[in-house]
């Protein structure tokens, strides 16, 4: 179910690192109701994931706060990316909002 | 010189116990239940998901219903590939610190145990290298993917060798992003990827293919490869993830 206000987001961001991250998202009001991210890219550990998911929770969808909130991530799980960097997650999350462009 | 254990078990009609077993090896090697391990096997028809892709993204459903191809999805991540008859698959699994991949990073885990599969490839006569990041081209065409993972104690690292694969039917069942093609130069998944028979222009088998990587490992790594089986434990492990997990669509399609 959408609720009333919710619009569903969405891109594809391939990142420098040769990766692709598919980011789905529903927004409501500025902010990540539920985050859905998806590529063919490597993160160790695999299991770490949806904690990211479920951190983007209610978070603004905002630069700042996604910079601060993926940092806290890998930080606090000690997860490595390959073929994606830490930033590469902000830059697909924001690719998805309106007037934003992924690639 | 050190013996690592070759195992080729498959179940060429049952992907996911083909799966299941590929993630109950790594566990005994990690937990010192088994040694180290090479295993070479083959699947028909299947698409093989990263463990971080969406099934609805990535797959056409409808070719696959059309092809008899079935889905499933890996422990580790990377991209989609497809499976047939005419592509051989192998996995290395290593007690992790051993000293082939000690201090390092995936990446490094991709690149020197891709090396066995790469002078395998040579030794037939293909111009292989690896591509940084997975992969093992031929003059800037893709014959290999590798993944792999860092867990349970263990290092993994599997790739998947196109050998003969039907590469019209590939072309149809994996939705490829245009994101992902478009620096790539090319308009489709078929014309970026290449095969063994193709750069050689003759037939040869998967089991040409298996000799020279056997070869390939031994003489890259200084190991000597002896014939082995799974352990009743592994079997066992290999039931249990079948039942829990690669046997339901749960966790092969709902992500």
């Amino acid at each position: 179910m959408t609720n009333v206000g919710t619009t569903l987001l969405s891109a594809d961001y391939k990142a420098p690192g040769g990766k692709l991250l598919r980011v789905r998202l529903r927004e409501a009001e500025g902010r990540i109701e539920s985050a859905k991210i998806s590529g063919d890219f490597f993160l160790i550990p695999e299991d770490s994931l949806p904690k990211l998911e479920m951190m983007l929770e209610d978070v603004p969808l905002r630069e700042n706060e996604l910079k601060l909130l993926v940092d806290r991530f890998f930080r606090g799980t000690g997860a490595r990316g390959l073929g994606v960097a830490p930033d590469d997650f902000v830059k697909a999350i924001l690719a998805a909002k309106p007037g934003e462009s992924g690639s | 010189m050190e013996t690592w254990r070759l195992v080729d078990v498959e179940y060429r009609d049952d992907p996911f116990m083909n799966m299941s077993v590929e993630e109950a090896i790594p566990r005994a090697v990690g937990e010192s239940k088994a040694p180290n391990t090479v295993r070479f096997w083959h699947n028909s028809n299947t698409i093989v998901l990263g463990c971080f892709q969406s099934a609805p993204l990535e797959v056409n459903f409808d070719a696959c219903k059309e092809t008899g191809t079935t889905v499933v999805r890996r422990f580790t991540g990377g991209g989609a590939v497809y499976h047939d008859a005419g592509n051989l698959n192998y996995a290395i699994s290593l007690k992790k610190g051993h000293p082939l991949v000690q201090d390092t990073d995936l990446q490094g885990v991709f690149q020197r145990l891709s090396q066995g599969a790469v002078e395998g490839l040579r030794s037939l006569g293909v111009k292989a290298e690896f591509q940084p990041i997975n992969d093992i081209q031929v003059e800037g065409k893709k014959v290999s993917g590798a993944a792999g993972s860092i867990r349970w104690g263990a290092v993994f690292h599997h790739g998947c060798i196109l050998v003969a694969s039907d590469l019209a039917i590939l072309g149809r069942v994996l939705n490829v992003p245009q994101a992902k093609l478009a620096d790539r130069h090319v308009a489709s998944v078929q014309k970026r990827v290449t095969t063994v028979r193709d750069e050689l222009g003759k037939n040869v088998t998967t089991k040409d293919v298996r000799d020279g990587i056997v070869q390939g490992i031994e003489s890259s790594y200084n190991v000597r490869l002896e014939d082995g089986a799974l352990t009743k434990s592994e079997l066992s492990t290999a039931k249990e993830l079948y039942d829990t997990k690669y046997g339901k669509s749960a966790w092969n399609l709902e992500k």
